[in-house]
């Protein structure tokens, strides 16, 4: 089975669904069509009741670049609320395991998305980071807490503060990523592991993802809140338009 | 500051952003990405250089430049624009 709607696309096959975020010409940044997809193909396959895993994956060379400048400018000027970290939710709150497959860089709440997931996978040559702060306004997304599931709180601090984007290759031996791997090896690596957990039965996948993803899913109910608290200030604050501006100008 | 000298702190990021590549082979007449960059190691590069030399260049005349060495001359046009404003050696 497989439906395309444009920008994400759904596949199952032997209990493995697949997402795909494939908005070649929004170069998976989330925009709010996007974010509308998305969030309506995570929730379809939540229900579903005979999948036994779940791997997302993005473009090559971009798995989810974060907010696009439209919907920052808006958020920042209060015109619209952000929706995406319901994304977050819908895949933390996904019934049976997820890999995500992060060939492409990842980054803001697109980095924040793919840690969501229970395995991750990255790229060697694709960068890795929270751009909130180079924009003058607090991480959201969860990226607070979400970095911890991969990163000690050291580094995890360091790359929310200093809003680099490293590459995939310097985490080599100082993460818990699953895989670090050539950007031509991840997806097969993530299938890989799909096969294996898509052996176990359901109901027992079901059973152990709650009680594995509790403790994370806490801890993003707990930060969402204080990260919308941390934009209601951070967001009034100096010359974040123009920064903004600047980041996307790159 | 030399030319050469804003170059090589370039190349010094380029480097370290590339696998497997070494300062002596790096042809300035060449773009980042004939090395392999994609478009946010060349963020980072020209970031990291702007930040060690002290200069910022506005996005609009970054994106114009075609090559290493053009990048370098423009850093430096900017880094003399500098130091002339501020003769005493300040900022």
């Amino acid at each position: 089975m497989s439906e395309s709607q444009g920008r994400v696309d759904v596949s199952v096959a032997s209990g493995i669904v697949t997402i795909g975020m494939c908005d070649v010409y929004g170069r998976n940044a989330l925009s709010g069509p996007f974010v509308e997809e998305l969030l309506a193909a995570l929730l379809a396959v939540g229900r579903m009741a005979d999948s036994r895993v779940v791997v997302l994956f993005g473009l090559s060379d971009v798995f989810c670049a974060g907010a696009n400048l439209d919907v920052l400018e808006k958020v920042v000027a209060g015109e619209v609320v952000p929706g995406d970290h319901l994304l977050s939710k819908a895949l933390l709150d996904m019934p049976v395991p997820t890999i995500a497959a992060m060939e492409g860089h990842a980054i803001g709440g697109g980095l924040a998305l793919g840690l969501c997931a229970d395995i991750s996978i990255i790229a060697r040559e694709s960068r890795y980071g929270c751009s909130f702060m180079n924009m003058g306004f607090t991480p959201g997304m969860g990226s607070t807490r979400l970095l911890e599931n991969v990163l000690s709180p050291a580094i995890a601090h360091e790359l929310l503060y200093s809003g680099e984007r490293r590459r995939g290759a310097d985490f080599e031996g100082r993460s818990g990523f699953n895989h670090i791997l050539p950007r031509a090896d991840v997806r097969s690596k993530a299938y890989e592991i799909a096969e294996r957990v898509a052996d176990k039965p359901r109901v027992a996948l079901e059973a152990l993802k709650r009680v594995l993803s509790a403790d994370k899913r806490r801890a993003f109910e707990e930060t969402r809140a204080t990260e919308t608290l941390m934009h209601a200030v951070s967001f009034g604050e100096g010359d974040i338009r123009q920064r903004i501006k600047d980041n996307y100008g790159q | 500051m030399t030319h050469e000298q804003v170059t090589s702190v370039i190349i010094k990021h380029l480097v370290r952003s590339i696998d497997e590549l070494t300062p002596e082979t790096v042809d300035v007449k060449k773009s980042m990405k004939d090395y392999g960059a994609n478009s946010l190691d060349i963020v980072e590069v020209v970031s990291a250089s702007m930040r060690e030399l002290k200069v910022k260049v506005p996005r609009a005349e970054l994106a114009t430049i075609t090559n290493i060495d053009g990048l370098a001359t423009v850093l430096l046009r900017v880094w003399n624009e500098k130091q002339a404003a501020a003769p005493n050696g300040a900022g």
